[in-house]
């Protein structure tokens, strides 16, 4: 049976398939507790991952930096399903993890991460985001966007090399509504200038575009390079050629660029001045461009993309914003990201395996917290920085703890589809400053009184919160770690314990109990533990 | 730290800083008072307003949603074929007059700066909206904040307890993200305050007798939870927070529990308080007009006391003011309703010394056409329009520009949505070539225009306005 939206109101009376499915959930989270496991993973660490861990630290020795402990195993099962799928574990999946004996369940919890449907969903959202920056613009309302997004899904689901999603996206065509990649050029009209800039910043990580009306102020770039690099696309059929355009991505074999306020055209011509050879002159420009850009040749694709995988589970990139490598703006860590920008594409630019990689890492499965010296120690990579959740994961998140199953069979009802549009559309933020916490005021309050998260807690909507209540196999001990299991992927600490337990306990039969654990449920779900991912 | 100065083919040069990145350099700018290597401007506008005890400076939006029209408010024709049904009166500024319909406004001239040459190109109302609130046209990959989230980003204080922008009955809108803060963030999008659960037209109101409900979303706990289990929740949450934050300094973690804090202390405080019109006189709630606009009015003064920098008002939700047919009762009715709004505001404020320091922008999407259509009706003119300026910072007691004597065309003092912005922030005293970086990483200037010397009282704010890069 299909879950309805989190705002149905659940009827007293209990049917049938309601009870049975209540059953089912409490059986799944009557299974032992497990104790937490501290030790890491003593798997031998692949040659790179353990160079990558080398180089920080002799860094941090070097600069008398004092890395944090190891992450818990529970806080690293939260940190990588966030960071890898987008979503917190259920609490089926904490307690397995937490009891799970192998030595290798780390790194088989990344295996098993990286091969779910979830992952290909969180990755494509993201580098949605990436692509097209203004893609919750009104004018992608009108399902644009959905394409692009279901066409990203699948490279990821196929674990298609990164060059050849980027070359098939540079020499795409078709119909725009109907083939994803189009959606990257009408995003901003076909033209050329623009082109320029989103490809040059997205893919290479370089900011050319200040050099579009004048010689770039502080940077190499000139006017030349920049409409050199655009002339690559000013062969695309543009929308004011009215007649002709009927919405597809289609190159003409005319039509030049020319330096702004002048007749003089500018011949295409690569970031790196080199001028192709007779080999890959072949085909449009748009072909000769992407057969450059995506290739282990090109100096920055590789680096690029690194820095960008690099940021999004470290919070920050070497290189600071990670789509402004220039000379002003030095990596932090050049070796390191020339190491795993030349193993990248030495393997074919296997997103997967960098991320693997990277997860391994003993630096990814530092701590976050840290009471001294904090800037220092998260720049050098020797402290986990706290990262913002995005609008889709907060939302997935309390879906979660709600008890809905997230990826039902069968697509979205219309009124998930609204009510998830709704919350995102409060709690929509740049991308960019994982670090820094976006939201202001009518955000926090959404979360303190607004509708979905008062669901999420409510005691007769909450499968979650009526399983508990309703079951009388759970001591109040017990239903305090399912929630503390469901909200937050941990264990309640023994203070946490007496404190909530004496909370609960209060006299009033059934009715002040469920209206208690409600409580705390809120309190847990509006803390900063739960909306950040540490 | 050395300063290049490069040269771009006729522009002013760009004194940038040839070792520090372009982003180091915002960041260190970002604070308003670092001169080094910015143009002289700046400092010392900045270093004035830190002198100045009454350096809290306001803004209110009123929003005339639409398109209302010029040649039936602020600006009529009477004599001429297009001069259609209303006569003009006197103000207190000799020789400016304004439609009958609006006579409490009328009283209120000298502290008005009327603008007749508003020139622009966008006759949608989806692209007009977005136009005039961002100052430039709906197109291209970045999203531009709305002017109050820009504005209101300079202004306000990230301590106060209530947020510093925001909306009053901007529900059905012909353009969302022209209400929204963009490329800024969740962090300066605005507060809204909306009549959610009372769609009751103003004379269904009138005739009960009663006053326009504004609500916040999610100002209070949901109606299940009562005002009991919400203390308690509460103080279950700083428990909670104060371990965690105990044991991540600084970082997201920090920012996060400032801003439930400031939520949670505008909730249980006198500051929410703000929000709750029924604490006022009847009389007054009257004096200021029952509905939406009216109350959303007095509303804005609560805030404006209580130190909220931008306030937006609309008049017109769904297009009230988009008069196709039956343009002149329609206009009569919407003006009453303006100018009991309107003037009860100014006045008011003044009353409390808050006039001063409170700049007004009143507009639409544009205007509409001086020939009456067959309908009875006008329809869309953003040729030659009238916007208003009024209160704090500006030069009153003025018309800025001038029509034909049909109002067909703008004859002189042409003003563009990015000079009148400019204006506005100059008014304010923000300047508007500020930086933002959006998410492109493009720095972007909050506004692209240059404020008109004549419209401002202050003088720093008229010296030449240098690039900042």
């Amino acid at each position: 049976m299909m879950r309805g939206a989190p705002s149905q109101h659940v009827s007293g009376t209990r049917t049938m398939v309601n009870f049975r499915r209540r059953i089912g959930v409490v059986a799944v989270l009557i299974t032992l507790a497990g104790s937490q496991a501290h030790a890491a993973d003593p798997v031998a660490n692949p040659k790179l991952t353990a160079r990558i861990d080398d180089l920080l630290e002799q860094q941090w020795q070097a600069d008398g930096i004092e890395p944090t402990r190891p992450t818990s195993d529970a806080e690293f099962l939260r940190r990588v399903s966030l960071d890898l799928t987008g979503v917190t574990p259920t609490v089926s999946a904490v307690r397995d993890f937490l009891a799970d004996t192998d030595p290798a369940k780390r790194s088989k919890l990344i295996d098993r991460l990286l091969d779910s449907r979830r992952h290909a969903v969180h990755f494509a959202r993201i580098w949605r985001e990436v692509m097209l920056p203004s893609s919750t613009n009104e004018q992608f309302r009108l399902g644009a966007a959905a394409p692009f997004e279901r066409w990203l899904e699948q490279q990821f689901v196929d674990n298609r090399p990164y060059d050849e999603t980027v070359r098939e996206l540079l020499v795409t065509t078709g119909q725009v509504n109907a083939v994803g990649p189009a959606l990257f050029y009408q995003a901003v009209q076909f033209k050329p200038e623009e082109l320029a800039a989103s490809t040059s910043r997205t893919f290479l990580g370089v900011q050319i575009q200040c050099a579009q009306c004048h010689d770039h102020p502080f940077d190499q770039w000139t006017q030349k390079d920049f409409w050199g690099f655009a002339a690559h696309f000013a062969q695309l059929r543009r929308p004011d050629d009215v007649a002709q355009f009927r919405g597809l991505v289609v190159d003409t074999g005319t039509g030049e660029v020319m330096l702004p306020d002048t007749d003089v055209v500018v011949q295409p011509r690569l970031l790196d001045g080199r001028h192709l050879d007779e080999a890959l002159t072949a085909g449009t420009r748009r072909e000769q461009l992407a057969r450059w850009l995506a290739s282990a040749d090109n100096p920055w694709f590789a680096r690029a993309t690194v820095n960008r995988v690099w940021a999004l589970l470290f919070g920050r990139g070497f290189v600071d914003p990670v789509d402004d490598f220039g000379q002003h703006n030095a990596p932090s860590h050049p070796d390191l990201l020339d190491l795993l920008a030349r193993d990248f594409a030495d393997h074919d630019f296997d997103m997967r395996r960098l991320l693997r990689v990277l997860t391994r890492t003993r630096a990814y499965q530092l701590s976050s917290e840290v009471t001294y010296d904090a800037a220092r120690r998260r720049h050098a990579f020797a402290a986990m920085s706290v990262k913002s959740l995005s609008a889709d994961q907060i939302y997935d998140c309390l879906q979660r703890v709600t008890g809905n199953r997230l990826l039902s069979s069968g697509p979205p009802s219309s009124s998930d589809v609204a009510a998830r549009r709704a919350f995102l559309a409060k709690f929509d933020a740049p991308t960019q400053q994982v670090t820094e916490f976006q939201g202001g005021i009518p955000q926090a309050l959404a979360m303190l009184n607004g509708q979905v998260v008062a669901d999420a807690s409510h005691w007769e909507k909450s499968d979650l919160l009526v399983a508990v209540t309703d079951s009388p196999f759970f001591s109040n001990a017990e239903r305090l770690e399912i929630l503390f299991l469901a909200a937050l992927s941990r264990m309640p600490t023994d203070d946490e314990r007496n404190r909530f337990e004496e909370y609960i306990a209060v006299p009033g039969g059934e009715f002040e109990a469920s209206r208690r654990l409600a409580d705390v449920l809120w309190a847990l779900i509006n803390s900063s533990e739960f909306i950040l991912n540490h | 730290m050395t300063i290049n100065r490069h040269s771009t083919r006729g522009r002013t040069a760009c004194p940038v800083a040839a070792t520090l990145s372009r982003r180091g350099l915002l960041r260190a700018t970002l604070g308003g008072l670092a001169g080094a290597g910015a143009c002289g401007w700046m400092p010392a506008f900045a270093e004035r307003f830190a002198d100045d005890p009454q350096r809290t400076r306001h803004c209110v939006l009123l929003w005339m949603a639409g398109g209302p029209s010029q040649i039936d408010t602020f600006d009529l024709k009477p004599g001429h074929a297009n001069g259609g049904e209303f006569k003009e009166i006197e103000t207190t500024v000799p020789g400016l007059r304004f439609s009958e319909h609006l006579p409490r406004l009328a009283q209120l001239a000298d502290h008005m700066a009327i603008l007749r040459g508003m020139s622009t190109a966008e006759g949608d109302h989806g692209r007009g909206t977005y136009l005039m609130h961002t100052g430039r046209p709906p197109e291209g990959p970045i999203r531009y904040p709305t002017i109050g989230a820009a504005v209101s980003k300079e202004l306000s204080d990230a301590n106060a307890p209530l947020p510093g922008f925001v909306t009053v009955a901007a529900g059905q809108t012909f353009n969302r993200a022209a209400f929204q803060s963009g490329f800024l963030g969740p962090r300066h999008a605005p507060l809204a305050v909306a009549a959610r659960n009372d769609v009751r037209s103003l004379q269904q109101i009138e005739a009960d007798q009663d006053f326009a409900r504004l609500e916040i979303e999610d100002l209070g706990p949901p109606a299940e939870v009562g005002l009991g289990q919400a203390a308690r929740r509460a103080r279950l949450l700083q428990e909670l927070q104060s371990d965690f934050t105990a044991r991540h300094v600084g970082g997201a973690s920090a920012m996060h529990h400032t801003t439930v804090q400031r939520a949670i202390q505008m909730v249980h405080s006198d500051a929410a308080d703000a929000f709750d019109l029924t604490t006022e006189p009847d009389a007054v709630r009257e004096m200021y007009g029952r509905g939406r606009f009216g109350q959303g009015c007095l509303l804005a003064r609560r805030l404006i006391e209580r130190g909220v920098p931008f306030v937006e008002v609309v008049l017109g939700d769904q297009g009230g003011w988009d008069t196709h047919t039956a343009n002149f009762p329609s206009v009569a009715a919407l003006s009453a309703e303006l100018d009991a709004g309107w003037a009860s505001l100014m006045e008011e404020l003044n009353d409390r010394g808050l006039l001063e320091s409170t700049t007004i922008l009143w507009m639409g999407e544009f205007g509409r056409t001086p020939r009456i259509n067959g309908n009875a009706g006008r329809d869309h003119f953003p040729q030659a329009w009238t916007s208003v300026l009024a209160g704090g910072g500006i030069n009153g007691g003025q018309a800025y520009g001038q029509t034909d004597a049909g109002g067909m065309t703008v004859v002189d003092g042409a003003l563009s949505v990015d000079d009148l912005l400019a204006t506005l922030c100059g008014a304010v005293g923000v300047n508007p070539r500020k930086q933002n970086i959006s998410e492109v990483g493009r720095p972007i200037r909050i506004v692209d225009g240059k404020p008109v010397s004549k419209l401002l009282s202050d003088p720093i704010a008229v010296s030449p306005v240098g690039e900042e890069s």
